[in-house]
């Protein structure tokens, strides 16, 4: 009985896991570099950037809606994070995240109170942020003055560095939120099927507001630490996080159809992506042939889960109407 | 049914009637904002209605227009839009320039861009119409377009060399080319939306997907002519971009995809689909680029002209759904 449950509890994990083992495995033998620590040192550093956007994209992808303006939250965390390098390092990464977080709610807050299409709204954000991001920084990249201030993120523990410290934190706090507080629960709710958590008496403003504010806020972590990592930052950066973030969270499970999928999905996810992108780049593979495999990968992840979808509401039946219709996109 | 939908339940079929009127509201909105617009204009910056200015203006919206215009249909039926524009754009530009670069003749090459876009097209249509989300099919379709270009390009600029066509960049009776094309495109499409058979199923099965069905009207074929007219658009604003400059490169038309939006979004159409004309897409285009204009005659800096279209879209966007709620409801 237990064994048959805990397997129950592990399906949601085990085609991204049997992924995982399959692209580590692939790597390892046509790169012999990709091994041990090294290999896991820069997969885990593909979790401060592409890894963070990805969890706060998820968040808002189980909520039923979509951010789109992602990636200029990130160009403008990164300039805020240089801009404001007097308040010391770790000081400029929180006003930078903090200034997304509250962003974030602002946005998801209109969303959820006006009833707009989150699509329409984070496009429209996301040209928005792009020029803001553009004035603040002067139309041109911007460098730390005070270097020194960025030292410890050159620091290396093993197979960590500080940002991947950072972000594997984010990610047991995310867990921690979205699974085990009411808060969290709501967005979960609200993306199942939201009539009737509406019906059922879950707020319907709170629950996006609170997930556009995880994703705008882990988007500007993202982009603090890396111009923190770089010393540097630059307006025009981060166009294609949007596309790694979302096929990160969709490759490891979460379901575009909203309400369903949770932080392990995202870690799962990332950790594939990463894995392939550390690998090509062992191969000394340039970057377009890395979204050129993201956007493959990303193709086959939202048609197997089309087709499961499809067969598994045929076998129960009727079932599946009410989630679908809650869904996003 | 099967598909994912993007509108909330509140939004819902409840609205869509509403949300038809608001659509037929929008376009005397956003010609009276483009009126006040121009008054505006001619009072702050004086060199706003020389000839030489306008004629810039809309050659600047022509090929953001002639894309909108194009995605028009796509959203017209419910499929959103399409997060790939750049990345499509830029492949028939690059096409368009190896082909002309091997020695084709213009018309083959014209052709054949056109053709190869519609296929790329079709692929994403059979995939959207077979139930798969949209955004993400396009999105996914757009990284591997530029993976695909760039690898077989190596990242350099190609060059069009000597045989450059002669009508690059160039005009018919006094009128640029692409905004002959963006209007003679313009009229194509609407019409097609508009008087033709396939052209009122797309709009039907925008508005209400399920009723459609009933009716007997496919989803999957609607679906499948909105993405080839997107992709003809495509071609021909890659087409146009390449012969004008002579060169493209894998790094070409960043930012096409958002303006393209920007100015569905502001044109009125509405995003679930359902409600709007193409030729609102065009209007959008060219009330973005007069504000832009404006801000360039008055000294913007590139941010700046940025975030002003940024929240010109967010406002647009926020008005066209208070107005489509106030008249569902009363």
């Amino acid at each position: 009985m237990t064994a048959a449950r805990a397997l129950e509890a592990l399906r949601p994990y085990l085609l991204p896991l049997l992924v995982l083992m399959l692209t580590w495995a692939v790597i390892a033998s046509v790169t012999p570099s990709f091994r041990g620590a090294a290999s896991a040192y820069s997969v885990l550093e593909g979790f401060a950037l592409a890894g963070l956007v990805a969890l706060g994209l998820a968040a808002t992808i189980i909520a039923g809606e979509l951010d789109l303006s992602v990636g200029s939250m990130a160009a403008l965390a990164a300039i805020v994070m240089v801009l404001c390098e007097d308040a010391g390092l770790v000081g400029a990464i929180a006003i930078a995240t903090a200034a997304g977080v509250a962003f974030g709610a602002l946005q998801g807050w209109l969303i959820g109170r006006l009833g707009i299409n989150s699509l329409v709204f984070t496009i429209g954000t996301l040209i928005l942020l792009r020029g803001i991001t553009y004035m603040a920084a002067g139309h041109e990249p911007i460098m730390i003055e005070r270097f020194e201030i960025t030292d410890p993120m050159l620091d290396r523990y093993w197979v960590f560095s500080w940002s991947s410290i950072t972000a594997l934190a984010t990610f047991g706090l995310a867990a921690l939120f979205l699974g085990y507080t009411r808060w969290g629960r709501e967005i979960y709710a609200i993306g199942g099927a939201r009539a009737e958590a509406v019906s059922a008496g879950v707020p319907r403003v709170r629950p996006i507001a609170v997930a556009f504010a995880i994703s705008a806020g882990c988007a500007a972590l993202a982009g603090a630490l890396a111009a923190a990592r770089g010393g540097s930052a630059a307006p025009q950066n981060y166009d294609d996080l949007l596309l790694t973030g979302a096929a990160a969270a969709l490759l490891g499970g979460i379901s575009l159809y909203g309400g369903r999928g949770n932080v392990l999905n995202v870690a799962l996810g990332v950790a594939i992506l990463s894995a392939v992108g550390a690998g090509l780049a062992v191969r000394g593979t340039a970057a377009s042939l890395v979204q050129l495999v993201t956007g493959a990968l990303l193709l086959v992840v939202i048609g197997g889960e089309f087709l499961a979808d499809r067969l598994g509401r045929r076998g129960r039946g009727r079932n599946g109407m009410s989630r679908a219709s809650g869904g996003l996109s | 049914m099967t598909a994912p939908r993007a509108d909330a339940p509140a939004a819902g079929q409840a609205g869509r009637p509403g949300g038809a009127e608001a659509a037929r509201l929008w376009p005397i909105v956003a010609l009276a904002s483009l009126a006040v617009l121009v008054i505006a204009a001619m009072a702050v910056t004086p060199n706003f209605l020389s000839v030489e200015n306008l004629r810039g203006i809309l050659r600047n919206a022509a090929i953001v227009g002639i894309v909108a215009v194009a995605m028009a249909p796509v959203t017209l039926s419910g499929s959103f839009v399409s997060l790939g524009v750049t990345q499509s754009a830029m492949a028939a530009m690059v096409g368009f320039v190896v082909l002309i670069g091997w020695g084709w003749p213009d018309w083959l090459a014209v052709g054949a861009v056109i053709a190869g876009m519609v296929a790329i097209g079709m692929v994403q249509g059979v995939l959207v119409a077979a139930g798969l989300n949209p955004v993400i099919t396009t999105l996914a379709a757009g990284a591997i377009l530029f993976g695909t270009v760039s690898e077989l390009t190596g990242g350099r600029i190609v060059r069009m060399g000597p045989a450059r066509p002669a009508w690059g960049g160039g005009e018919v009776l006094g009128i640029p080319l692409e905004i002959l094309v963006l209007v003679l495109f313009t009229g194509a499409v609407t019409l097609l939306m508009s008087r033709s058979v396939i052209g009122r199923q797309t709009i039907l099965v925008g508005a209400n997907r399920a009723t459609a069905a009933v009716s007997g009207i496919s989803h999957a074929r609607v679906t499948l002519v909105a993405f080839a007219v997107f992709s003809v658009g495509l071609a021909l604003a890659g087409i146009l971009n390449a012969a004008a400059f002579g060169e493209a490169m894998a790094n070409s038309l960043t930012g096409l995809t958002f303006s393209v939006i920007a100015a569905l979004l502001v044109g009125g159409i509405a995003i679930q689909g359902g409600a709007g004309s193409p030729w609102q897409a065009a209007a959008g285009a060219v009330l973005i680029a007069v504000i832009s204009n404006m801000m360039v005659l008055n000294d913007f800096s590139p941010g700046g002209r940025l975030a002003v279209q940024g929240a010109v879209v967010v406002a647009a966007v926020v008005l066209i759904d208070q107005v489509r709620r106030r008249r569902a409801r009363g």
